[in-house]
């Protein structure tokens, strides 16, 4: 033990049981808002309510859960957001054409994750930080939607098509199951393979990771083309559910799945994250969104509390976690 | 100066005296019982390899460092040199390598960075007065510019005058230069020397820092060399000769022996450079590896080893010239040179080398993921065998593969690099300067790991500045300058002066 | 004085390629395309239209300069504008509501910079944070309504000419003139040059690198409060919605005018030129009966491609 002690002088703590000590704070802090609430408001433990609960969380984990992994690579994508609606547009409009939810269902999921793909190429092949090449992105994609949408709202699609978004199964939305679906893969995808591993450390070094024979470039491209087509897979669910594409629904979506992937314990300087742990940072938002509609708090108010707590979990991030190195 | 016919003996008063200076790092003494002295008006030449203690010598004398025992007199006086800020005040001023300008200023604004004249107004600079003064700072050390030109227009020899410029503004008697004619021409340096007796003649105290031999006996009013952090001799350039002065610098360190089982007859041709170049400095590289042989790379630094390392291992992009890996050509990036079975152990082992923050494990298994998980599904618990397997096999100290990488020693960490390699497979390893920061007996542990490992039917290319390990460890090895390949040295031709001798400028 | 402006004719002529082409084109293709675009009435009006945008660019100009970013610029304008509706209506006092948006655009600035210095937080996440809060405050202290009936006093600083200019166009001016002084001619101005070019040098110098930043962001605050009044004064209302992504175009006139992401590089001219150039862009396109959307996705690919070029300049 003294020829070990030498080497380590700081006391033995491996990085493994530090992330699970994240995570059992983020839970806590997700069953404590859950206890508060339940005393605050009578509505909240009501069975309707919790489903209602999910289910919002549900469409913050898709977007959030593709750009967790962005933000793994110390990347961003803020185009999420306006690539949710684009898709939603795309993908509504050809429904209503030829009446095929399949096809539909197929454009979304190609537009967004083509979306993501140009996203790599700006960040990769031309070297814009992505913070900058995605946030020209979100203009750029804002401005294509408005324009094909004209004004427009598509509304009334297929009833087998809206189950997606609204319908039960087994007593629960179908929105959860597809949540546990993508939670399980994603965590499979993160935990469980090589590409999961090679953008972990593409994350927490990437000059080292280039050095040890990870091809980064074509790994960031798979990122960002991830976490399109996870938008395009939101945007779906939002089509379904709303059971009406509008050019304008993207806007107040980003910060919120920028929000749940940073109390997630995703770290922005890249590296340090799980997909678990966005799902129950998407949880932790959506309880406090949830919250604050029960106690009557006029919804003018989210914004500017998803702020601050964005804000807060940088911070707290940042101080819990990075030790000098 | 008065007494400047009398220099047999030293003047009188020193400007700036250092007394038995020890400075200790983990795992390493980089100064041990050091003095130095500076007198007014004479430029002292400090000498010795890379790693011999003049970049911690220079750091301490600036304040950036304290020492952990040793006194600073100036003119005389006991002061104490704890900050950056004291060492100014002093007149201590360092001219580093990396300038300290500000691109898009002009060369009067960054003579006088945060000592602007006031104007009228309370912030409104004085132009015209700021000019005037940086003209005048200009004039007096002979640089011919005009003060509002920016300074990102400005050649490198330019920007060192500008630097100049700000140290004598700010009235610094005695002005450290780290060689500074590194990234000169011949006759930038040429105006380099008429500043710098210039400032003698004015009373400026200089030491400077050099690899080239011709400055020493061209400037130099005396040397002192260093030695594994110890002042070996302090000596005028007329008492010496270059090649007593080279001996010195590289010594004879006897209880440094390392195991090296030299093959009989080395293998088949591994590795083979044709003609490379590349736009990182490197021009027309031969170089031949076989199996079994650990070839030397050697040369200053900045002479384009790393470089030519880079290029092989396709993190630089080469201009021409052909690389044969075990018989057929190899292009493209790291992915392509790893898969086929190169592997590169960087000289930053921290910022190149390793993910700190990752555990041991995750960086031992991170270039082998290809290898071990083929149908690309990871198995925590197959890494994690291979991980421990490597610790145990490297005998690598840390508590477990979960530890975080970069909590361990440097030497530890520079095995866990090695490790990821071996668990890829690599069968030519490319080691730059795989010793440094790392304390003697971990390098007798690395050197050994080596020599099992060409052993085992690898190859290895070496980059070190430690000419003794070349000696003792390599079959034989090339020496560069200059970006390109200066000589090949046989394995009865490898000594050190002969390493020296082709490295150094100007022989 | 003669000392004063060598640099930026030097400067200019190194860079007026850029920005200036871009200008030249637009002017051009609308000038055969765009009936109408060429008449002094119009031109008027996209200078007039343009004066809120240079408030808000020249103040991005010195935050990009230090490697910096103000994502919530246009959230913070718009809530200095409810400010300015707001409280003159209730006071009917201009200068009292240009006081009250000045002092919550600077607290906001403020709070970016401390958020940015002090916190360390990446200054695109730290301001896309504060766009949250600012547009979340813009709809409570609105309740999502329009603010109408404001006083004629707000409303004719839009309208009104002094010696024959609009006064909007001679704020503009103002700013800039202001702007000018401030980065060539103070010791402020110096220091926001070192703080993208090179950080070291200030702490060399003695100086604090932390409080400039900080005060580097409060000024964006603080123009984007001065702002709020032209954008009241031209809406003749204040809106909770009125001035999101004007901070858009704000960095695209930054990026298309050639100040760098990096190393401190930043030329206010080509600021103004590459607001004009935006200006230019969305007037045109609208005078050939393209919609408003269709202006905001080449605004994006001209920032996609100004940092395309931008990456290739600095590789070079």
């Amino acid at each position: 033990m003294s020829e070990l002690a030498k080497d380590t002088p700081r006391p033995h703590w491996s990085f493994l049981s530090q992330n699970a000590m994240q995570l059992f704070y983020r839970l806590l802090a997700a069953f404590l808002i859950c206890a508060v609430l339940s005393i605050l408001s009578d509505s909240f433990l009501n069975l309707g309510n919790i489903l209602n609960v999910l289910r919002q969380a549900s469409l913050t984990f898709f977007i959030a859960s593709g750009l967790t992994l962005v933000v793994l690579t110390a990347g961003l994508d803020l185009s999420v957001g306006a690539n949710v609606a684009l898709s939603a547009c795309l993908a509504g409009m050809v429904i209503h054409q030829t009446g095929s939810p399949t096809l539909g269902i197929l454009t979304g999921l190609l537009a967004g994750g083509a979306v993501g793909l140009m996203n790599g190429v700006m960040v990769t092949a031309m070297r814009i930080p992505s913070f900058i090449a995605t946030y020209g992105m979100l203009w750029v994609l804002n401005g294509v939607t408005y324009w094909y949408m004209a004004g427009e709202t598509i509304h009334g699609f297929p009833a087998g098509f809206r189950l997606i978004g609204s319908g039960y199964f087994l007593g629960l939305p179908i929105p959860v199951y597809l949540l546990l679906v993508f939670l399980a893969i994603g965590s499979l995808f993160a935990h469980r393979t090589v590409w999961g591993q090679e953008i972990y450390a593409i994350g927490a070094n990437p000059v080292a990771a280039r050095l040890s024979g990870i091809p980064v470039s074509r790994r960031l491209l798979l990122v960002y083309t991830v976490s399109g087509t996870m938008a395009g897979l939101a945007s779906i669910i939002f089509l379904s559910r709303l059971n009406s594409a509008e050019a304008d629904i993207g806007e107040s979506l980003t910060l919120p799945a920028i929000a749940a992937v940073l109390i997630g314990g995703t770290s922005l300087f890249g590296g340090v994250g799980t997909i678990f742990g966005t799902f129950v940072g998407s949880l932790i938002l959506t309880l406090v969104l949830n919250g604050m509609n029960l106690l009557s708090i006029n919804a003018n108010w989210q914004p500017l509390v998803t702020g601050i707590i964005v804000i807060i979990a940088v911070w707290l991030d940042m101080k819990t976690r990075r030790p000098a190195s | 100066m008065s007494d400047s016919a009398e220099i047999t003996a030293a003047p009188p008063a020193p400007l700036l005296e250092l007394r038995g200076i020890s400075k200790q790092f983990p795992g390493v003494k980089a100064l041990d019982d050091v003095s130095f002295a500076v007198y007014p008006g004479e430029v002292h030449m400090l000498l010795g390899e890379n790693g011999a203690g003049k970049s911690s010598l220079m750091k301490i004398l600036c304040g950036a460092y304290s020492a952990d025992a040793g006194e600073v007199y100036y003119k005389g006086e006991k002061v104490d040199v704890s900050s950056t800020a004291e060492a100014r005040k002093l007149g201590i001023a360092v001219i580093f390598q990396e300038f300290s300008l500000v691109p898009f200023l002009d060369i009067a604004q960054n003579i006088f960075l945060g000592r602007e004249p006031k104007g009228r107004w309370p912030g409104i600079i004085d132009r015209r007065r700021i000019l005037r003064d940086a003209k005048r700072v200009l004039d007096s050390i002979g640089f011919e510019i005009d003060p509002s030109v920016v300074v990102d227009t400005l050649g490198v020899a330019q920007q060192q005058m500008v630097e100049i410029a700000k140290a004598i503004s700010q009235d610094a008697r005695i002005l450290v230069m780290d060689e500074p004619t590194a990234a000169l021409s011949d006759r930038e340096a040429d105006l380099l020397f008429a500043l710098i007796g210039r400032l003698k003649a004015d009373g400026v105290a200089i030491v400077y820092i050099s690899h080239r031999m011709a400055e020493v006996f061209a400037i130099g009013d005396r040397i002192t060399v260093l030695r594994d952090g110890r002042r070996i001799d302090q000596l005028r350039p007329a008492d010496v000769t270059p090649d007593h002065l080279v001996r010195m610098m590289v010594g004879r360190n006897v209880d440094m022996s390392y195991p090296r089982h030299f093959a009989e007859r080395p293998g088949e041709v591994v590795l083979q450079v044709k003609g490379l170049s590349a736009a990182t400095g490197i021009s027309d590289i031969d170089i031949e590896v076989r199996r079994g042989e650990i070839v030397g790379l050697c040369g200053l630094v900045g002479s384009g080893r790393t470089e030519v390392a880079r290029a092989i291992f396709g993190a630089d992009p080469v201009s021409e010239g052909e690389i044969i890996f075990d018989g057929k050509p190899i292009a493209g990036e790291p992915d392509v040179a790893a898969r086929r079975g190169i592997a590169l152990i960087p000289e930053s082992r921290k910022s190149e080398g390793l993910a700190l923050l990752r555990s041991v494990g995750d960086n031992l298994v991170v270039a082998a993921l290809n290898k071990l998980f083929p149908r690309r599904l990871y198995d925590p618990s197959d890494a994690q065998r291979t991980a421990d397997g490597l610790i145990r096999q490297l005998r690598i100290a840390t508590p477990s593969a979960r530890q975080a990488v970069g909590l361990l020693s440097g030497g530890n960490q520079q095995k866990v690099v090695i490790g990821k390699w071996l668990a890829a497979g690599a069968k030519l390893f490319i080691f730059d300067e795989p010793t440094r920061g790392i304390d003697v007996g971990a390098k007798s542990e690395i050197f050994a790991l080596i020599d099992r490992l060409v052993a085992e039917g690898a190859a290895a290319l070496m980059i070190s500045s430690e000419q003794i390990e070349i000696c003792h460890v390599c079959d034989r090895a090339y020496v560069m300058r200059d970006g390109r390949i200066a000589g090949h040295l046989t394995r009865s031709e490898l000594t050190e002066e002969n390493i020296v001798r082709l490295g150094m400028h100007d022989e | 004085m003669s000392d004063a402006v060598v640099i930026g004719p030097i400067r200019a002529v190194r860079r007026l390629p850029g920005v200036a082409i871009v200008l030249v084109l637009l002017i051009g293709l609308f000038g055969t395309i765009a009936p109408g675009f060429l008449s002094a009435a119009n031109l008027a009006n996209v200078l007039v239209q343009s004066t809120i945008l240079i408030m808000l660019a020249l103040p991005m100009t010195l935050i990009i300069m230090t490697e910096g970013i103000d994502l919530s610029m246009g959230a913070v304008l718009t809530l200095t504008s409810l400010c300015v509706a707001i409280v003159s209506l209730a006071t009917k006092s201009m200068l009292l509501g240009l006081g009250a948006a000045v002092l919550v655009g600077t607290l906001f600035g403020l709070a970016n910079g401390w958020l940015v210095a002090i916190a360390k937080i990446p200054p695109f996440v730290a301001t896309l944070a504060t766009l949250g809060m600012a547009h979340g405050l813009s709809l409570i202290v609105s309740d999502g309504q329009s603010v109408v009936g404001i006083p004629h006093s707000v409303r004719d600083i839009y309208s009104a000419q002094l010696l024959g200019v609009p006064v909007p166009i001679l704020m503009g001016v103002a700013s800039y003139c202001i702007f000018h002084a401030l980065l060539y001619h103070t010791r402020f101005g110096t220091y926001v040059f070192a703080l993208g070019g090179n950080r070291e040098a200030l702490r060399y110098a003695g100086l604090s690198p932390n409080r400039l930043l900080i005060a580097v962001y409060a000024i964006g605050g603080m123009m984007a409060g001065v702002a709020g009044l032209l954008m009241t004064a031209r809406m003749n209302s204040g809106h909770p919605t009125a001035g999101l992504g004007l901070e858009f175009d704000a960095i695209a006139a930054v990026a298309v005018g050639g100040t760098s992401f990096e190393r401190g590089n930043g030329w206010l001219l080509g600021t103004v030129l590459g607001v004009l150039a935006v200006g230019v862009l969305r007037n045109g396109l609208n005078l050939v009966s393209l919609p408003s959307s269709v202006q905001v996705a080449s605004v994006g690919l001209l920032v996609i491609l100004a940092m395309f070029l931008d990456g290739l300049r600095s590789r070079a």
